[in-house]
């Protein structure tokens, strides 16, 4: 038997979510390996608190000699929670930039290539003092970190309060106010992009967003995205994370994320609740999804009736192998909720004969969802 | 093929073939718009069909009429906007003998209703409604 052309590129995708660091940092790692990560986030301080102790070295060599053994690919730090690099307030924008040279001391002393930071709050300031202040934040950080490996990915924010980065205009402004810098990246986050009110449901709304993205940004500047599904609608600026494909975001959009071959070369990490035992779950989902181009095949639907107005009327979509009439369904109802009744109120005809609904679907097949009939 | 149209169904010309002198007797039906349906007035309606398979299905269906009853069976269905009082489709049936004619027209426009996939759009003064089935879904 002769194996399918690929097309796929060499690396696989890296692929992990945010680690507990109880037990020592090292155990991020392991329990990231042991559920299945290719990489990790952690945090390597503790995110709620100012002055961590100096890294120990022999804890910086374990680390290494640990990532080494399982392989891990990418690691990324994520900031403490405190640190407001826009602050209006000189005395917290002072203790928020040596706290942030502390994470990017640790992080170069970890071989970790970036640390995450969200842009910062203006407060009582505003969003133009806020981005000012910001922009002298990081131009000094860089400058005085001057020959680390280790740079800063800013994230994008859902929007709360005065938090700055929820616009990627915002973050465009300050990465051109500090100038192009090989340091200095950026982290998407699906929900909080999502809930700041860029759309990634469907392929044009996911084109469109991610479209915006790279024409205000540029995705050579993205250096790890956050997949994390959204409990609060589009628009809203209220940060919740969801489990993948279980909340207001849908399974779709994070298909759409994992198969699209721009973005292939970018790590993505899990935020979702519940690390214990979910991270295992959200984890198998992405790969699922990824799964689904290399080994799937694609079908035409067609929708009628009330249908007909609900969603493109003839769609091309991808599924796995061996995937009959009713998995199908399942997929478009998962995709639209308004969908779900294709599962129940119709009967299904493939190229143009009715079937069961067990009935496995083939590569380029004419699928169509037929509603009761009003002919006559 | 062609058994689905969107022009006006002229029925005499649907009847003429299935006239032939052979034949005692030609029974057609004639769908039309009504005025009301479900409680409601209707302005018009609008159908839409899957039409390759719908063509396949009625060409299935004259053939199965035609060697079940020993008949000739001539149908159009037409879909599109089609104003009140217009024919939404027409069936005729042509045999030696009534019996025949009239048992073969009736399995006919049954069989179609069930099995071909038509669906019909009711645009009335207070919205649009798809029926599926015994379902008044609204469209949009």
């Amino acid at each position: 038997m002769t194996e399918p052309p690929s097309t796929s590129p060499a690396a696989p995708r890296l692929l992990g979510a945010h680690m507990p660091t109880a037990g020592g940092i090292s155990k991020s790692l392991i329990s990231g390996k042991a559920i299945g990560c290719t990489a990790i986030q952690l945090f390597t301080g503790s995110p709620r608190q100012w002055h961590h102790p100096p890294l120990d070295p022999e804890v910086a060599a374990a680390f290494k000699v640990t990532k080494a053994e399982t392989g891990i690919a990418f690691t990324v730090a994520h900031d403490s929670y405190l640190i407001n690099l826009a602050a209006p307030d000189s005395e917290i924008l002072e203790r928020s930039r040596k706290a942030f040279r502390r994470e990017l001391d640790r992080a170069e002393a970890l071989d970790i290539p970036w640390v995450v930071t969200h842009m910062g709050a203006h407060l009582d300031s505003t969003e133009e003092a806020g981005i000012a202040l910001l922009v002298e934040s990081l131009r000094a950080i860089l400058e005085e970190t001057e020959g680390y490996s280790a740079g800063i990915a800013l994230e994008t924010t859902a929007g709360q309060g005065t938090g700055l980065g929820y616009r990627f205009e915002q973050i465009a402004r300050v990465m051109e106010g500090v100038g192009p810098h090989p340091r200095l990246g950026v982290c998407l986050d699906t929900c909080h992009i999502f809930v700041a009110g860029y759309d990634i449901r469907t392929k044009a709304a996911y084109e469109h967003s991610f479209g915006e993205f790279d024409r205000l940004i540029g995705y050579d500047a993205l250096k790890v995205i956050h997949c994390n599904d959204a409990k609060k609608p589009l628009g809203s600026r209220v940060d919740r994370h969801e489990h993948i494909g279980d909340g207001e975001i849908g399974m779709e959009a994070f298909r759409l994320l994992v198969t699209d071959p721009k973005l292939v070369h970018v790590p993505i990490i899990l935020e979702t609740p519940d690390s214990d035992t979910m991270h295992a779950v959200n984890l198998d989902r992405l790969k699922r999804l990824a799964a689904s181009q290399s080994l799937g095949i694609r079908v035409k639907v067609r929708l009628f009736g009330h249908f007909s107005d609900l969603s493109d009327t003839v769609e091309e979509v991808d599924l796995p192998a061996n995937s009959t009439v009713a998995d199908l369904a399942k997929l478009l109802g998962e995709r639209d909720a308004r969908l779900s009744g294709l599962q129940t109120a119709c009967r299904a005809a493939v190229n143009e004969e009715y079937v069961q609904s067990t009935a496995v679907v083939n590569e380029g097949d004419e699928v169509a969802f037929i509603p009761p009939m009003s002919g006559g | 093929m062609g058994f689905i149209v969107s022009e006006p169904i002229d029925v005499r010309a649907i009847e003429a073939e299935v006239s032939q002198q052979s034949n005692g007797a030609v029974c057609t039906f004639i769908g039309q718009v009504r005025t009301r349906s479900r409680g409601r007035d209707v302005a018009y309606l609008e159908y839409d069909a899957y039409v390759p398979m719908a063509e396949k299905m009625l060409a299935d269906l004259v053939e199965r009429a035609c060697s079940r009853w020993d008949v000739t069976v001539a149908l159009k269905h037409r879909i599109g906007r089609i104003e009140l009082g217009a024919a939404s489709v027409v069936v005729c049936v042509g045999s030696e003998h009534r019996a025949a004619a009239f048992e073969a027209c009736r399995w006919c426009i049954d069989t179609l209703k069930e099995t071909v996939p038509i669906w019909k759009k009711e645009v009335c003064p207070d919205g649009e409604f798809w029926i599926e089935g015994e379902d008044a879904v609204k469209a949009g």
